[in-house]
Parts: structure tokens; C-alpha cells; sequence
């Protein structure tokens, strides 16, 4: 069911948002872009941080704004995480979760436990901001918003201020989230690695308006998205470990179609996880090889032909059974395989990014 | 780097002084304030290439200031005494010279105060009455006296409000905010303060008079200019502008 | 006995005129100021301007106003008779009101540059955590700050222990009622009472240099907050 509905239109000197939008009410919704194309003020419209001044939000039914009607911020059942922590810093750790808690006018789904547990913070309670890493403090951070028990959860790029080392430390954080909370999450990011591990669904914006918008894994496999990914380019599989082979140590990812084999991580046989493949670790050829380093071979059938947006390349959607693949090729390879939509390939699959 | 070059012209401009110029400087009690602009001015019109500041205050003030090495060349005090004590602590380069006797008087803004007399000011409809500080204000002290010696003060003092020095007590009656005041004659007659409301001169037997004197300063030892001014205060034209500003000459009766 | 009894009256009217000023201005100054560093009115700048012109006036143009203001004929005097309570000049309250006015960009400037450093982010952080605007000022600005509010009280105090020229327009100079400190040292100087000019003096100075010292010494604890 679609229940967020937001249009804004937002006019400053030298940009302006203008978008009409029915996003999801469950999973994790990536509004992605890049620097500029207009996501944290679509968050800030949704929050009621920023006023539109044409503009309506209705969440679940309830109208959060619209010609007459203007709900504050703080009286919007919600949780906002900023990209940086933006602890209180007069207050320890425990204090900032109590802050919201106290105010907080929903019923109670999220217990203080409960979201610390969820971020792991337990033994940082009585320590003042100041007293935390930067990756500690948007735990902190994230466990706040969450302790009001939000029905709606915004998130800007809450990993963006952190380097590798503190994301890594808090993403699995992110994912309990997503498996654990039923409420719906709007997470912008910039990031095609964080919105493939995270994302269900995919909003992508440019200068200031929507250019595309769907479920994560179909979206993604679109080679038409008019927005730029260069090295990104890629699609995301949600898999299930199958065979683990011991002596090799691979794994088999079965995923609609087809499966793949990947560096055995230790994943138990049965448990679903997500994959990205990237367009530029898939190549085609006409025939099976069998002399080549390449584990993973998979017959697909071209379904369609694009431009990359850098000249000599182009973008090639195959289907391998339900599945989509995309593959980055020279547009010289193109000609001379003389690939077109429907023509059997194999393709020839590189690397496979575990996400889960 | 032309504004710069300009700007230290301007600076050599201001600090060039004309050095064939001969230039005094006076401290005067602020109730010759009006007087002595006008014997100034006439001074000047007489010598023009002379140079004199007058600065106007407190005579306490500039006694104070004269023996921790003002540069004041003349002083013309509202109360003899300051000058008398600093010739005799060697202050002086002349002897203590009576110029004036100062007079008192009742004015007010909004009253008449021409119709007054001291018992008048018992009057429940003046609330608040402006006197100098009898504590350093010579004015101040004889207000206080001629209070004292109507037999008002202790029924008047819960009304008086004390001013600075008599420029400031008239202050206080001029906005008002005092309904009379006791200021010096001097002040009354000039034509700012004549216009509003009138005054009423206080009898000089009921204080002491307020016997005016001015040196000529240590400092100003063999300064010819400072000596011709002092003369100039003696002569015809300048007695004639301080009786008509309200002043009692010395050996003359009150000219009123 | 160092201090003479009129000099500890002097001393005990100047540390209840500046304790009632420092009230008055933070309960007066504190939504000034905040009103400043938020509005994006065009009023900002001249109300900003007119709250910084005690700093640059002499008091006694300040206090020369003043007195016409409250004067009988003045607005603030048409006002207070038609209020019933007088005019004000030469009373307690009337110093109490120039004070306010005299030393307002001494509470108006700390707290504004407080507030300046605190800036937007904290304030959306407790909205979007369910705290009105109003909830938010008292439970994240006021102890975010708290050291401005602390300078802002001891410049406030101490500028109004050390008014004169306001005081000596429109005081009148009466024992116990406008005769603060200041203008007492001046009244022993002017009378070249000199030995206790110099006691008050020292006193005025050692108060001055205690006070000082203990906001400077607070200062790198609020670097830190």
C-alpha cells in the first residue's frame, strides 16, 4: 500500500524542488542522487524542517500539510537522523534517548532497550558526547530517533560524515534495523554501495525532480535510468545460499533463474542474502567457454541495448531466466558479436559483491 | 597608494600648529560660561592673532587638576578660596585677584518665579527643588545657606535634588523635571534661560557672599599673553560685560 | 571603621540597583536577543543598531535624553503621570529604567552571540523529537548557553556598578535613593576628601578586578561546553 504522498515545490535562488511522489509505507525507501539533486530537502519538506510554500503531505491519511493545513515538526510522529550525530552534547547518551522519549506522544512499539540493543550502545550510556567516536555517537544518534517510537523514519545520509572504517561498524546496525522494524524508513544517500544493501525501493532524483522511482531490484535494472552511475552501474539479486563446497571454499548463491558461486563467507546454506553485480564484472560471448577463469557462466537472452553515457560504451540488459543482469560493454564488442535484443548469450559474471 | 598619501597629509595638517601664535588657555567656573565667551570674543576681535580656550567646569575640579599639572594658565574660580590655596601652595604666578562677587537666585521654567520669595518654595506644589552639591559646589553651599538661614532647610530637604555643578542644577529646572531651581544670577540673565519663566535674586544677607578670585598660574609665569588677558578682565569693556551678565564687581553694589 | 556609613549606603544601593537591573534585562534581554539571531524581519537591523547605542553614546547624551524622556513634558513622563506614579527622575526607579536601558547591550550582545554559536541544528533535532519551540528554548539553548548567559550576567552587573554619567543626569544625587558608588567617589573628589575617595576606590577596583578574573578563569570551561 502507497500512503506517503508528497508534492512540493520549493523555488530559492539557484534551486528549486519539484516533485509529486507516492512512496511506500514499509521497507527502507533510498532517495538517491547526487550532491544537489534536491533528496535531503525532500526529507527536510517531509519532516516539516522546511516549509514549502505550495506543498501537501499526508502520511497513512492523516494531512501533515496541505493549503490550510501546517503540522510542526514536533508534532509529527516521526524520527530524523542527521547526517552528522548532532547529539545534545549538555546531555550523556542516556539523556539524548530520554529527551525524545519523554516527549514522545506515540504509542510505545520501540522500548529504550530495544533500541539500545539494536545499536549496541549499552556500555555508552552515561558518557557525554564529546566522550564518543563519531561512529558511536550517530548510533547514539540513530537509537535516539528510534526511541520515540516513530511511525515514520527519516534518515540523511547518516553514514556520509563517516569514514569506511565507522561505516562498516554501523551498517550492520542498519540492516538489524531493516529486518527488525516494521516502520517505514526514507534513507538518502548518495551512495549506490549503502542504497543496494539497505534499499527496497528506490526513488532517484536530479536537479530537483524525481526521474525515477520503484522497487530496488527492478529499478536498478533498468540500463535506461537517466541519472549517472558510471562504475555503478549494476543490479542487486536477492539470493539464497545453496551448495557450500569445502574444498574451494565457495558458495553457491541460487537466485530466480539461475546461481551464481562466490567466496564462501561463511553465510549457513538456506539463508537469504542480497548480491550486487556490477554491469562492468559481466561480459557476453555467443558461445559457452570453457577455457577461462571465469567460475561463473550463465546462459541469458539479450533483452535490450542502451548508450552508456561515456561514448565507446554500451549497456546491455540480458534476462537470466526471472532475473535481470546488466553488462557494460565496448560498443565495438556490440557491433562484432552483432548482439541484438533476443539473441542467446552467456554471460560471463566476474565478481559478486555480497551485501548480507 | 594615493588615499594614504593623502591621509598623512591631513595628518601633518592637523598637527601643524602655527608656531608664531601665541595661544593661552583659561579654566573658568562654569558660571562665567555666557560672561566670558563674550569677553573672549571681544579680546579677540582686539588681537586676532591670539589664541585662547576657554574650558568651562567645576572650580574644585580644576583646582584638583591645577596641582597635579594641568596645563591651565588661568583660573577663574566661583569661590576664592580654591585660588587662595593653591597660591599658597605655590601654584601661583600672581596674587589671588577678587574679579567678581556671584549672586543667587530663584528660577524656574513653568513658574513665575519673579512673584517668589524664598517662602514660596515651602509651596506643596513644588515637589522637587534643584541646588549644586553644597559638599563641592560653591553655588551649591550658598543655596544651602540662604536655606538654613530662612529656616526652610529642614523642611525643604526631603525636596532638593543636587545637580553637579550650577550649569547642571539649571538643567534639571530647564527640562522640567525640577520646578525651581537655585542657579547663579549669571545663568538667569542670559537670554536662553531669561525667556522661560523668570528669577527672583535671593538677598545677599542671607549668605555669605560668594567672592569670585582667579590667579595666573605657575605654568604661566612670564607669559605676556596671560598677563594681558588678566589686565583685559580689569578693563572697562569687560567689567561692563560681567555687571551686565548679572555679576557684582568688586567695590560696587549689586547692580540689579 | 574603613568605609563611612554613607559610603556602605552608597555601596548597598549600587549592589541593589545593579542586581535589579541584571533581573530586569535577563528576563527583557533573553527574547531580544533571541529575537535577533532568528527574525529574518527587516527590523533586525534597527532594532540591532538601536540596542547597541548605549556602546558608542556618551552617557551623557543618553542621560541628557532620558531626562527629557521622563521629564514632565517628555513622553515616558506624559506616560508615568497618566500611569499614576510620578515622574521619574531623581527616583530609585527611574535609575532602575535608564540602567535598563544603559547597560541592555551588555546582556543583548553575549547572549546573542550564544545563541549565533548554537545555531539551527539543535533546535530541529528537538523538533523533530517532539519539542515545541518554546519547550526547546528552555531545555537545549538555555544550557547550551549557559556560558553566554553567565557573561552576559556578570557585564550586566558590573557595567551597571560602574555607570556614572546616566546616574549624575538624571539621579539628583540623593543619599540612599540615587547615590550610587560612582558618583559618591566623584562627590569626595570633588570635595578633595581624597583619603576617602581612595578607600571607596579601592574598593570599586578590587570589586572590578574579582569580577573580571572569575570571567576570564570560567572562559576556557565555556570553550569547552
Amino acid at each position: 500500500m502507497e500512503t506517503i504522498k508528497a508534492r512540493f515545490h520549493v523555488d530559492w535562488p539557484g534551486f528549486s524542488l519539484d516533485v509529486d511522489c507516492v512512496l511506500p509505507d514499509r521497507g527502507v525507501t533510498a532517495l538517491f542522487g547526487h550532491s544537489g539533486s534536491g533528496k535531503t530537502t525532500l526529507l527536510r519538506c517531509i519532516a516539516g524542517l522546511e516549509r514549502a510554500r505550495q506543498g501537501f503531505l499526508s502520511f497513512k491519511g492523516e494531512i501533515w500539510q496541505d493549503d490550510t493545513t501546517w503540522r510542526p515538526t514536533h508534532k509529527r510522529p516521526l524520527g530524523y537522523v542527521f547526517q552528522e550525530a548532532s547529539l545534545f552534547p549538555h546531555l550523556t547518551a542516556l539523556g539524548n534517548l530520554r529527551y525524545g522519549i519523554r516527549r514522545a506522544t506515540t504509542e510505545h512499539r520501540v522500548s529504550l532497550d530495544q533500541a539500545v540493543d539494536l545499536l549496541g550502545i549499552g556500555h555508552l550510556l552515561d558518557r557525554k558526547a564529546d566522550r564518543l567516536s563519531g561512529g558511536e555517537r550517530q548510533r547514539v544518534a540513530i537509537a535516539r530517533a528510534l526511541a520515540v517510537s516513530p511511525r515514520l523514519l527519516l534518515m540523511d545520509e547518516p553514514l556520509a560524515a563517516l569514514d569506511l572504517k565507522r561505516k562498516q561498524e554501523i551498517l550492520p546496525y542498519l540492516e538489524r534495523l531493516h529486518d527488525e522494524l516494521k516502520i517505514p524508513v526514507l534513507y538518502v544517500s548518495h551512495s549506490p554501495d549503502e542504497v543496494a544493501r539497505l534499499a527496497d525501493h528506490l526513488v532517484a532524483m536530479e536537479d530537483g525532480r524525481i526521474v525515477a522511482s520503484g522497487p530496488l531490484v527492478e529499478t536498478l535494472a533498468r540500463i535506461d535510468l537517466p541519472i549517472r552511475l558510471g562504475e555503478d552501474i549494476g543490479v542487486v539479486l536477492d539470493v539464497v545460499v545453496g551448495e557450500r563446497d569445502k574444498t574451494w571454499h565457495l558458495a553457491r548463491m541460487d537466485f530466480q533463474g539461475g546461481s551464481l558461486w562466490t567466496r564462501d563467507m561463511g553465510a549457513a546454506a538456506g539463508s537469504r542474502m542480497r548480491v550486487r553485480v556490477l554491469a562492468r564484472d559481466v561480459s557476453l560471448t555467443r558461445q559457452l567457454q570453457t577455457q577461462t577463469s571465469i567460475q561463473n557462466l550463465v546462459p541469458a537472452r539479450v533483452s535490450a541495448i542502451a548508450d552508456d553515457e561515456h561514448p565507446g560504451l554500451a549497456l546491455v540488459r540480458i534476462r537470466v531466466g526471472a532475473s535481470v543482469l546488466i553488462a557494460r560493454l565496448a560498443k565495438r564488442a556490440v557491433a562484432a558479436l552483432e548482439l541484438s535484443p533476443g539473441q542467446e548469450v552467456w554471460a560471463q559474471v566476474k565478481t559478486v559483491a555480497l551485501l548480507e | 597608494m594615493k588615499p594614504l598619501k593623502s591621509l598623512l597629509f591631513v595628518c601633518f595638517m592637523l598637527l601643524a600648529v602655527p608656531a608664531h601664535a601665541a595661544k593661552i588657555t583659561v579654566a573658568a567656573a562654569a558660571d562665567l560660561k555666557f560672561a566670558m565667551d563674550e569677553i573672549v570674543t571681544a579680546f579677540k576681535s582686539a588681537n586676532p592673532d591670539e589664541g585662547i580656550d576657554v574650558i568651562y567646569g567645576s572650580s574644585g575640579k580644576f583646582q584638583t587638576q591645577i596641582r597635579q599639572g594641568a596645563p591651565y594658565d588661568l583660573y577663574f574660580s566661583a569661590d576664592i578660596g580654591f585660588p587662595r590655596e593653591l597660591a599658597k601652595q605655590g601654584f601661583a604666578s600672581s596674587e589671588v585677584r577678587p574679579y567678581a562677587l556671584g549672586r543667587i537666585v530663584l528660577w524656574s521654567a513653568s513658574l513665575d518665579a519673579a512673584q517668589m520669595t524664598m517662602a514660596s518654595l515651602a509651596d506643596p506644589k513644588i515637589s522637587r527643588i534643584a541646588i549644586a552639591n553644597p559638599k563641592h559646589a560653591p553655588y551649591g553651599k550658598r543655596a544651602e545657606e540662604a536655606l538654613r538661614a530662612s529656616g526652610l532647610w529642614e523642611k525643604l530637604e526631603p525636596k532638593l535634588v543636587y545637580g553637579e555643578n550650577i550649569a547642571h542644577t539649571a538643567q534639571f529646572v530647564q527640562t522640567g523635571n525640577a520646578q525651581v531651581g537655585i542657579i547663579a544670577l549669571s545663568l538667569a540673565v542670559n537670554p536662553e534661560l531669561a525667556s522661560r519663566g523668570g528669577y527672583w535674586l535671593i538677598p545677599d544677607t542671607l549668605h555669605e557672599p560668594l567672592e569670585q578670585g582667579y590667579i595666573i598660574t605657575k605654568r604661566a609665569e612670564g607669559n605676556a599673553l596671560a598677563k594681558r588677558f588678566a589686565d583685559y578682565m580689569g578693563s572697562k569693556l569687560a567689567r561692563a560685560v560681567m555687571v551686565k551678565y548679572g555679576f557684582v564687581l568688586p567695590g560696587e553694589n549689586a547692580g540689579k | 571603621m574603613l568605609l563611612s556609613g554613607s559610603d556602605m549606603q552608597a555601596i548597598w544601593l549600587t549592589v541593589k540597583l545593579a542586581s535589579i537591573v541584571t533581573v530586569i534585562l535577563l528576563l527583557v534581554g533573553t527574547p531580544i536577543a533571541w529575537w535577533l539571531v532568528r527574525t529574518g524581519s527587516w527590523w533586525k537591523g534597527p532594532i540591532g543598531a538601536v540596542v547597541a547605542l548605549p556602546l558608542v553614546l556618551p552617557p551623557s547624551v543618553l542621560g541628557f535624553y532620558m531626562l527629557l524622556a521622563m521629564g514632565p513634558d517628555g513622553p515616558v513622563g506624559h506616560l508615568t503621570r497618566a500611569l499614576g506614579v510620578g515622574p521619574l527622575p531623581f527616583t530609585f526607579w527611574g535609575l532602575v529604567i535608564a540602567s535598563v536601558f544603559y547597560s541592555l547591550p551588555f546582556m543583548v550582545q553575549p547572549l546573542q552571540n550564544a545563541f549565533e554559536a548554537i545555531g539551527d541544528r539543535p533546535l530541529e533535532v528537538a523538533a523533530t523529537l517532539g519539542a515545541s519551540p518554546l519547550d526547546a528554548f528552555f531545555s537545549v539553548v538555555l544550557p547550551l548557553a549557559r556560558p553566554g548567559f553567565l557573561t552576559a550576567v556578570i557585564m550586566t552587573f558590573t557595567h551597571t556598578v560602574g555607570e556614572f554619567g546616566v546616574v549624575l543626569m538624571i539621579g539628583g544625587n540623593l543619599p540612599g535613593i540615587t547615590r550610587v558608588v560612582s558618583v559618591q567617589i566623584y562627590d569626595h573628589v570633588e570635595a578633595l576628601e581624597y583619603g576617602q575617595a581612595h578607600r571607596l576606590a579601592a574598593v570599586m577596583l578590587i570589586f572590578a578586578f574579582l569580577v573580571l578574573l572569575a570571567l576570564y578563569a570560567w572562559r576556557p570551561d565555556a570553550k569547552k561546553g
